[in-house]
């Protein structure tokens, strides 16, 4: 499942980062480890209408969402800890939560943008060249009718019995 | 056929060239009704990634691996939470007829994005930190999930039924809703049941 090898592979690289780089002690108590939460979980949440946007005008969001998840899992081990009364660690983890989260957010605005502005792009072109195409189907239609016509015309005209003029 | 029958059948072939050629636009500005079903699977999958070999008969201190998993097919990427509880027989479940999740509140929770036709799948390592054998009952004190121990204290009556002490480790699946701004129970919960008699 490669959802599970990248995130095993982000605990990795984070449990690894933190050997070198401790996490500085954010010095929090219960009310300040419970905002930093709630501001990552207003972020993320704030992330999730700007990517639907973004895919929904056929923006690759698979980035942003693999990089939401790295979020989620910070904000994961900020509840689980704020559970444990470990208020210092929780509010560290919702801080990296919430800046991972700001970054995620431009990206978002950013893809969103671009997404849009290809999307309308893509839609022009599609309606010139649907437009074009019934021209020419329109076109090319009562041409090949007149044709028709003219020939069909012509076949019963030659089916007509000739009028004899009676002299003997 | 007259010549009027084939007016007709050239104005039908026109019409449906014209459909034809249009149809790639129109499907650009009108969202035609899609056939599929729209719904999110939640699972759990044994250390093998089977579903044959949950653990069962627990002993305390050692460590039992599951694995949880959630597949999208909601026709757009969601948010999802899962939420880890952990229950006696006695405590309430998930009321899955009435949308009601289980009032116990969670030991741990996931939240994560999926996209569309994708799925997410994590590995949770449980173990029971300590238990408590009393007359006819069993407490069990401490749970530890993911290398984190949340203190539970749940005790258990002696089950003469099924002979034993039993938990249930359970899952809920929750889904963030955009109209309420909040996650929302999903009606999908799975669990486990853990024997822990031979502690």
């Amino acid at each position: 499942m490669p959802a599970c090898k990248s995130f095993l592979i982000f605990v990795l690289l984070f449990a690894l980062a933190l050997s070198i780089f401790p996490l500085e002690d954010c010095g929090a108590d219960s009310g300040e480890a419970a905002l930093a939460i709630k501001q990552a979980e207003d972020i993320m949440i704030s992330c999730y209408p700007i990517v639907l946007k973004a895919e929904s005008a056929g923006g690759n969001v698979s980035g942003l969402l693999a990089r939401l998840n790295e979020a989620g899992v910070l904000l994961t081990q900020a509840h689980a800890l704020y559970r444990l009364e470990d208020f210092d660690r929780a509010a560290c983890f919702a801080e990296l939560c919430s800046q991972i989260g700001g970054e995620v957010r431009v990206e978002a605005h950013e893809l969103t943008r671009l997404a849009v502005k290809q999307a309308t792009e893509r839609l022009m072109w599609a309606m010139i060249r649907s437009i074009l195409s019934i021209t020419i189907i329109v076109s090319a239609s009562f041409v090949s009718w007149r044709i028709f016509k003219l020939r069909y015309c012509q076949q019963i005209s030659e089916m007509k019995p000739e009028v004899d003029s009676g002299e003997s | 056929m007259n010549l009027k029958d084939y007016r007709t059948l050239f104005a039908v072939a026109t019409l449906g060239l014209i459909f034809m050629v249009a149809f790639p636009t129109l499907s650009l500005i009108v969202a035609f009704p899609g056939g599929a079903e729209r719904f999110s699977e939640l699972w759990v999958l044994d250390p093998n990634r089977m579903v044959e070999g949950y653990p069962f008969n627990i002993h305390v201190g050692e460590e039992y691996r599951v694995f949880v998993g959630v597949g999208n097919h909601l026709g757009s990427s969601s948010y999802y939470m899962v939420c880890v509880k952990f229950r006696n027989q006695s405590q309430p479940f998930p009321d899955a007829s009435n949308s009601m999740p289980s009032p116990l509140a969670p030991l741990f929770e996931f939240r994560f994005f999926i996209m569309d036709g994708e799925s997410w799948e994590i590995p949770l390592v449980f173990m029971f930190v300590e238990v408590l054998g009393l007359e006819g009952s069993c407490l069990v004190r401490r749970i530890m999930i993911n290398d984190l121990v949340f203190s539970v204290d749940s005790p258990s009556r002696w089950d003469s039924e099924n002979n034993g002490f039993y938990y249930q480790l359970f899952f809920e699946l929750w889904l963030y809703d955009l109209t309420s701004h909040s996650f929302r129970f999903h009606d999908r919960f799975v669990g486990i049941w853990l024997n822990v008699t031979g502690s």
